[in-house]
């Protein structure tokens, strides 16, 4: 999942913060934030909300919940959106078929009904995934919805002219006519109801019927694609501008990446969706301010939410910090995001694992940790490429990334001698010349390698066209010798196959746009993965997990930097906060105010 | 004068054309004589992990698989005739003088400008009056008081005025007149038509911080030309006819001084109407020029486009005005 810039990146405190965070702020609550009316009991102080329930409270108020937001979404259609506040955001105004639990701490991961009467059930040969829909759900204008409607919104994401930004796992994953299958709005036939490959026999079943197994169907229900939309309310590119509402919220206003605001959905019935909340009498989204100007206004009191929850800028950490009534109203958490380089398993010499091994070794941890924020505002040193709060982590470190964390140049050198270049090499280096962060990265990690005579040519590419002309074109890094590739990524969604899937599978190397920059193109990567995606069984499923980062890491395809953290402020008017462990963010369909 | 200013309107349409012309080349020729392909610019425009058909689809339907000349006949075209775009469902129908279509929000550019207008007109025009004010009559009093603990002050004032960056001052009057002692909390845009008394409140900090950094500029100009004035011979002429002093200093002192201020002023004016880029983003205020860093930062070509095309709409103006305003300062333009 496409996550927005992080240059807010803010405090904390790794392992002990999470600690000191228990300590203060108690168990809580573990379910949907709880608390019968008043919001007076849950957790408070730094790190509550990471693993309980702050302010819990079903009270509602008249008061409007503001959210600020730096930049604008991708879109507000659930059909075209990838980014991760988007997704979470959704969740007022939407049901797809799954969602996440909300909850705090690690259930905040696991995939369950929304839409949905029950998860999918899958067929004998793992071809067919058949789900129920509550039949009592209704639209904003009190229709209500089928599993037509859930159809024809997976129908109208096929078309990628009209919907290019959101994910496109339908297009690859479904059978019958999917890959050929242009979209309602150009395939008019059968009453817009083209596609084969998903069936609706009655009003509240659907089946997908896939071309190949896939486990984790599940997770890519949960995608807000499959939250349903009337074919006849659908306006196509301006579906953006009023999305017909499932949600606890429906859309009153929308000026085009200005002003959005929220009125409650008088249809939405809260016991058919268990995971969201109607608290408050207006929501509205202010874009693209100023991002210090929002971290200021919520210090103030003017603003609730920082919508992007990416944490807050340098100036207010700072503030933040050095306060500690402020720090306690903050919260540390682990952002789901890894920051890492890509090194690269096809340019020479870095096409002999061994060079990239050395790589690894005499990468100084330190450096580049202090490079992108530090201990507290950039994260915790890496020795993994899954982070911690993917489902079936399991820690190891083959290149004492945590044991050695300034560099082991000896073993550096050791393995330099055994990839047939003892003195070094030359090898350049991509990396995000607009982010301060991944400059300051690309710096350091030049300076560690030159102790070992490894010489490095740093090359800077604009972030907007870093995937599509550069860095994401194995062509051009072929041309210009660039071996290693700064990067970073969440996955689309919290287990091993969503994370390693499209950084590390060989099927998903492609000439533009490309993610698995490495180019690694394992058999036993490839195989892992395959393996992962036909196991039904979820325990069996996420054991391949730490065999595929293990592998991955054999392999030295990647050198992971820090497992990212932001801090993010807590208005203390806002009630039901907690980190949704999923987003790495607040979850924001459960929020309300204080009276 | 009106052959004048027909000639002026006509030079101005040939200007235009042009600027969309070097525009143009510079966003969608020259990237190309760089070595991108157009499969790469469509890259841009789809999401993360974009199948090649997608990205192929995109292409074509952006037209950027089209020779250049093409693709500028379309713009011209549609920026004369205006153009219909398709939604899916329906069509939506851009009118002249039509910007193109967002690659990234796929809404027509020319509606979301328009919008954004308000914001910028107000901020622009408000913060003009406060400068030209503002910074004309401390120039005045500084000049006539040469040398004085006023001019002094003034001047420093002045200095640090031009001196210290617009985000820089603006944050400061925001951290203390909207966060730390709320005077004017919420600094959002309401306009005029809807709350005329919160419009003012709301734009008061960046009105004055716009016109701090011009104001100061305009006192030092003015205090300039002003001492050079008032040392002419005719300004003595007119003192031993007898004329009063504030005779001497408006009608003949000032009006002169006037002459190289009204230029630069109508730069000045010209160019924020086309976007105060870093008061709007300072204040997160969405006007033209807020609409121009994200058009830079998503590559939206057309908004690109639209924008600088707009912006050098005001700038000629505001030197047409110019011009027109030169001959009633200045009767020997006149003559």
């Amino acid at each position: 999942m496409k996550r927005r810039g992080f240059t807010g990146l803010a405090a904390v405190g790794a392992v002990a913060t999470l600690a000191l965070a228990a300590c203060g702020g108690g168990s809580s609550s573990s379910s949907t934030g709880g608390g019968g009316g008043g919001g007076a009991s849950g957790p408070s102080g730094f790190n509550a909300a990471v693993n309980g329930v702050v302010n819990p409270s079903n009270q509602k108020s008249t008061g409007t919940l503001s959210f600020g937001l730096s930049s604008t979404p991708d879109s507000t259609d659930p059909g075209n959106t990838y980014y991760a506040f988007m997704w979470n955001f959704t969740r007022l105004y939407t049901m797809p078929l799954m969602t996440y639990t909300s909850a705090p701490g690690p259930a905040g991961s696991n995939v369950v009904p929304d839409l949905a009467t029950a998860p999918g059930t899958v067929s004998d040969n793992g071809l067919t995934w058949t789900y129920h829909i509550k039949p009592n759900v209704k639209f904003e204008d009190g229709t209500t919805v089928t599993s037509s409607d859930v159809k024809y919104a997976v129908e109208r994401t096929f078309d990628r002219t009209l919907f290019p930004l959101g994910p496109a796992y339908f297009t690859f994953l479904l059978g019958g006519n999917a890959a050929k299958y242009p979209g309602p709005f150009k395939d008019r036939k059968k009453n817009l109801m083209g596609l084969t490959a998903v069936d609706t026999p009655n009003p509240t079943t659907i089946v997908f019927h896939l071309a190949k197994p896939f486990a984790d169907f599940n997770y890519v229900a949960a995608i807000p694609q499959t939250a349903p939309v009337p074919p006849k309310k659908d306006t196509g590119a301006n579906y953006q501008l009023h999305p017909m509402s499932t949600g606890p919220y429906k859309f009153q206003s929308y000026q085009l990446n200005k002003q959005l605001t929220m009125v409650p959905n008088t249809f939405w019935n809260p016991a058919t969706d268990p995971q969201a909340k109607q608290l408050v009498s207006k929501v509205t989204v202010t874009m693209n301010m100023n991002a210090n100007d929002i971290d200021n206004r919520i210090l103030a009191g003017d603003l609730d939410v920082d919508m992007a929850g990416t944490g807050v800028q340098a100036a207010a950490r700072a503030k933040i910090l050095s306060s500690n009534t402020l720090k306690q109203s903050s919260d540390n958490p682990i952002s789901g995001f890894l920051w890492f380089a890509y090194l690269n398993t096809v340019v020479p010499p870095m096409n002999n694992v061994h060079c990239r091994m050395a790589v690894e070794y005499a990468a100084n941890k330190v450096n580049l940790q202090t490079a992108y924020g530090g201990p507290y505002a950039g994260g915790a040193i890496a020795s993994t490429v899954a982070p911690p709060n993917v489902v079936g982590y399991k820690k190891f470190d083959y290149y004492e990334a945590t044991t050695k964390p300034q560099g082991d140049p000896a073993k550096a050198k050791e393995q330099l001698k055994e990839c047939g270049h003892p003195n070094g090499f030359n090898i350049g280096v991509s990396y995000r010349s607009d982010r301060p962060k991944e400059v300051a990265a690309a710096t350091a990690l030049q300076q560690a390698l030159s102790q070992v005579g490894i010489k490095t040519t740093l090359h800077g590419y604009p972030a907007g066209t870093y995937y599509a002309n550069f860095a994401g074109v194995p062509k051009y890094n072929h041309q210009h010798d660039i071996g290693i590739s700064f990067g970073g990524w969440a996955p689309d969604w919290p287990d091993g196959y969503g994370f390693f899937y499209y950084i590390s599978d060989g099927a998903a190397i492609s000439p533009a746009g490309n993610t698995n920059i490495s180019e690694l193109n394992d058999p036993t990567v490839n195989s892992l993965l395959t393996k992962f995606a036909a196991t039904n069984d979820a325990t069996a499923r996420n054991a391949y997990t730490s065999q595929i980062d293990q592998q991955v890491m054999k392999q030295a395809a990647i050198l992971p930097a820090v497992y990212a953290k932001s801090l993010i402020y807590r208005a203390p008017n806002i009630t039901n906060v907690y980190v949704q462990r999923y987003y790495g963010m607040y979850n924001y369909a459960v929020l309300g105010l204080k009276s | 004068m009106v052959t004048f200013i027909v000639r002026r309107l006509i030079a101005t349409i040939f200007l235009l054309i042009v600027v969309s012309m070097i525009t143009f080349a510079i966003f969608f020729l020259i990237p190309r004589l760089a070595g991108q392909t157009t499969y790469q610019l469509a890259t841009q425009y789809v999401g993360r992990n974009p199948t090649p058909a997608a990205i192929l689809d995109i292409e074509t339907k952006l037209g950027l698989n089209e020779p250049i000349y093409v693709q500028y006949g379309r713009f011209l075209k549609a920026l004369v005739f205006g153009e219909h775009y398709t939604s899916g469902t329906g069509s939506t129908y851009c009118p002249p003088p039509c910007f193109g279509y967002s690659f990234k929000t796929q809404q027509p550019v020319w509606p979301q400008m328009v919008s954004d207008m308000p914001v910028t007109i107000s901020l622009a025009i408000g913060a003009a009056i406060l400068w030209l004010v503002g910074g004309v009559t401390i120039g005045v009093i500084s000049a006539l008081k040469r040398g004085t603990i006023f001019d002094r002050f003034s001047m420093g004032i002045a200095l640090a005025g031009v001196s210290l960056p617009i985000f820089f001052t603006g944050l400061i009057s925001l951290e203390l007149f909207s966060y730390k002692w709320p005077i004017f909390p919420n600094v959002t845009f309401v306009p005029f038509t809807q709350n005329p008394a919160l419009w003012a409140r709301n734009l008061v900090l960046p009105w004055v911080t716009l016109a701090f950094l011009y104001a100061a500029l305009y006192a030092r100009l003015t205090r300039a030309g002003m001492l050079e004035t008032m040392s002419e011979d005719y300004i003595r002429t007119a003192r031993a006819k007898g004329l009063q002093e504030r005779t001497v200093i408006v009608k003949h002192g000032l009006r002169a001084a006037l002459t190289p201020i009204i230029t630069i002023f109508g730069m000045d004016l010209g160019a924020l109407l086309g976007g105060a880029i870093l008061t709007e983003t300072t204040f997160s205020l969405h006007g033209l020029g807020l609409f121009t860093v994200l058009a830079v930062q998503n590559q939206d070509l057309p908004e690109i486009l639209g924008v600088t095309m707009l912006a050098a709409f005001f700038i000629v103006i505001a030197n047409l005005v110019v011009d027109i305003l030169y001959a009633v300062v200045d009767p020997r333009v006149r003559h």
